[in-house]
């Protein structure tokens, strides 16, 4: 009885399984291999041991792409938290037309990100520039965006606010989780709006935090779209990120070989940081049903 | 027993519109082809759209009705390096590929495109800077589609409101000439850069051919090296630098993101903001089209005093190539050869405004040509100085690492011998590695012979 349960449930995911195994697990595998070898794509792979491992140690432009890609998720992973939880707490509260408020949070998520990234292009660009006439018109200082590196780096971390709206749908349910009778309770104790967000709200809230975290995370640490479509990765590598490098060495320089090593690396390392965010969550993470 | 009549309704529902769907599958209308069957079907990948593709239509149009064996169908593809190289990866490539002169070491060397047999057709058809773009030696790998060199545009009005007498003494015979040009079409008003001279990054397609008119190179064919800090080079761009010293960096960052009402990438040069511009033939078309009040003419970028008298350019090449694992090569290359026909390349070079890359040209040519300054494009092509692209198959690599100097040499006050330095240091370990890699496959380099 019990194996036919369970050779029924087998049967029902199996799709899933299925796809799975062709499309993450076969490829990953087929990944370790092939960063062991040398492989131009238009030829047979020949194996070169650690070769690419170790090539990967002296590689300037690895450097590069790690410490943009590492900038990004620093500046990127707290300024996105803040914004989605920021923007939850005020979608949370009454307001007139509040379904349109949270329509238009959400919108700009459904939209291609190639699309996004070339209209935030023109957006920033001194030629049709929205973003340089408003600050002109105010008399704010107007940065040449993608000449400089650290205002290019900054344009693609902004444009990347933009599509906060998942974050902010899960923050929006998890606010309503929140129990009504702690906050009354500590306004009853005398405690105002901000020692509640911090000592009640937040804490209720931090599993779904470190959630949106972690895959903030996994996305920042392969960002590419945005980057590949304003800025080139330029100027002078300045937005450079690892995912570019992994793109560039297999399809441009016909270096599949070591694209692969890069993937594996980079897979390894959101493993890794995956792992420490966890552990590290254990520490900060309250869990109702544990503390219960 | 509402619920079961209701369950019953859905079903019937259900089968009435599944019946529909397969009815339309099996019986519905089916896509209309003016193919004839018993034709064989190449297809033909292109990277052009617009203009340029409906230019290589008509040669394919031409193609299709001049025999009745073979039908080739165009197809524009974007990104199309890349997608060759998955579709000769993947064993399914199409049957004729267009790809740039610059991509042919990389395929060569991996044996993934079919060296050409064409009758009648050999080195010596095309001009000589042409040739060791796409022959391996006496292996021809790819017919050439359009060729192009680049020459310095400058707008006429320009010069003659600045008081410079180009049509007696015409266009500079050296490079320090042009230079004393310079600050005579430059405008700086209060608020910064109102009309430059020339900009050596405006778009920034060809920074890596300023060594060319120094007597520089980036790479020697001979002893398989770098020489990206050769002094030659060294000089070249210490030259480079100077053009944005000359007007200073922020002011001419300033300049170049400024708002203007042409969105193109030569907008500077098209809403008269910048005086001369170095660009290639198809820039005739373009004016043409957007700003045909312009008073313009192209001449070849003079080399420093002391340089040969020939006129000095970059070329590079359109070229058509039949990958490996293609399904009807000897197809594919009477369709190459097709296209090398002297009246084809014409026409395709002229509605592209570009010179032709064969030796043999007709009068008709010149005298109907759209680029009225042709003859200076024609003249960098046919000159023992025009050069192409170092011919190494880590070109992409190569120029990805320059990108990023020349990025540091423009934007910054970096120290030109030791960017060079660096980038020198990046290519000689991307050459190296490129070594160990022909060793290991018993691979030959492009362009020695055995």
């Amino acid at each position: 009885m019990k194996i036919g349960r369970t050779a029924t449930g087998l049967l029902w995911v199996s799709p899933w399984i299925l796809g799975f195994a062709c499309f993450t697990l076969l490829p990953l595998v087929l990944g370790v291999w092939y960063s062991m070898t040398d492989w131009t794509l238009l030829e047979s792979p020949v194996p070169v041991g650690a070769e690419n491992y170790h090539r990967l140690l002296g590689d300037d432009v690895v450097g590069i792409a790690l410490r943009n890609t590492l900038l990004y998720i620093v500046i990127t992973i707290p300024l996105l938290t803040i914004a989605s939880i920021a923007l939850a707490i005020l979608l949370s509260r009454p307001a007139r037309f509040q379904s349109l408020w949270r329509v238009a949070v959400f919108a700009p998520s459904v939209l291609p990100l190639v699309a996004m990234a070339t209209i935030f292009k023109l957006m920033y660009d001194g030629e049709l520039g929205v973003v340089n006439r408003g600050l002109g018109a105010v008399g704010a200082p107007t940065p040449e965006w993608f000449t400089s590196e650290t205002w290019a780096m900054v344009a693609i971390i902004l444009m990347n606010l933009w599509v906060v709206g998942p974050a902010v749908v899960i923050y929006l349910a998890s606010l309503r989780d929140v129990p009504r009778d702690l906050n009354e309770a500590a306004s009853i104790d005398g405690v105002d709006w901000w020692g509640r967000l911090v000592h009640v709200t937040l804490p209720m809230i931090s599993p779904v935090i470190l959630f949106n975290v972690i895959i903030g995370l996994i996305n920042a640490a392969q960002v590419f779209v945005v980057p590949y479509i304003m800025t080139g990765g330029g100027p002078n590598r300045g937005t450079y990120f690892w995912s570019m490098y992994v793109y560039d060495a297999a399809f441009r320089y016909g270096d599949m070989g070591y694209a692969s090593t890069l993937g594996i690396v980079q897979f390894a390392a959101i493993l890794l940081l995956t792992a420490g965010l966890l552990l590290v969550g254990r520490r900060f993470v309250f869990y109702r049903g544990a503390a219960s | 027993m509402r619920e079961s009549s209701g369950r019953s309704i859905g079903f019937v529902l259900l089968c009435g519109i599944a019946v529909l769907a397969v009815g339309y599958v099996l019986f519905g209308p089916r896509p209309t082809s003016d193919i004839p069957g018993d034709r064989i079907v190449l297809n033909y990948w292109e990277k052009w759209t617009g203009t340029e593709a409906a230019a290589m239509q008509q040669v394919v149009d031409a193609f299709n009705a001049s025999q009745d064996r073979i039908h080739v169908n165009y197809l524009t593809m974007s990104s199309i390096d890349e997608k060759a190289m998955l579709s000769i990866a993947g064993g399914a490539p199409p049957d004729v590929l267009g790809l740039w002169s610059f991509n042919l070491p990389f395929y060569a060397q991996s044996d993934a495109i079919l060296p050409l047999e064409l009758p009648g057709i050999d080195a010596a058809s095309y001009a000589p800077a042409v040739r060791p773009l796409v022959f391996d030696g006496d292996r021809q790998l790819a017919g050439v589609n359009t060729c192009s060199s680049v020459a310095v545009y400058v707008n006429l009005s320009h010069l003659d409101r600045a008081g410079l007498d180009y049509r007696n003494g015409g266009p500079p015979r050296t490079l320090e000439q042009f230079d004393a040009m310079i600050p005579h079409l430059s405008v700086v008003g209060s608020d910064g850069v109102e009309q430059a001279g020339f900009l050596h990054m405006d778009p920034g397609w060809w920074h890596w051919c300023w060594p060319g008119y120094f007597g520089g190179r980036l790479y020697d064919l001979e002893t398989d090296t770098a020489t990206i800090d050769s002094p030659e080079n060294i000089a070249a761009f210490t030259w480079f630098q100077n053009g944005q010293r000359r007007y200073g960096r922020d002011a001419l960052r300033r300049f170049q993101s400024a708002p203007t009402d042409n969105p193109s990438p030569y907008r500077n040069f098209l809403t008269g903001r910048l005086s001369m511009t170095i660009q290639g033939p198809w820039l005739a078309r373009v004016i043409a089209e957007s700003a045909p009040e312009l008073q313009w003419e192209a001449w070849p970028l003079p080399g420093p005093a002391g340089s040969p008298d020939e006129p000095t350019g970059p070329i590079e090449c359109d070229v058509l190539v039949v990958p490996r694992g293609a399904p009807h090569p000897a197809e594919a290359m009477e369709f190459i050869a097709f296209t090398q026909r002297q009246d084809m390349v014409e026409l395709v070079s002229s509605l592209h405004a570009k010179p032709s890359p064969l030796m043999q040209v007709s009068p008709d040519f010149y005298f109907n040509h759209p680029n009225s300054s042709i003859a200076a494009h024609e003249a960098i092509l046919h000159s023992p100085n025009g050069f192409g692209t170092p011919p190494v198959a880590t070109w992409p690599e190569l120029n990805a690492s320059l990108t990023a100097g020349v990025d540091r040499i423009w934007n910054g006050d970096e120290d030109v011998a030791t960017v060079l330095g660096e980038v020198q240091a990046e290519v000689e370990s991307q050459l190296e590695r490129a070594r160990i890699r022909r060793e290991r496959r018993g691979q030959r380099r492009f362009g020695v012979r055995p």
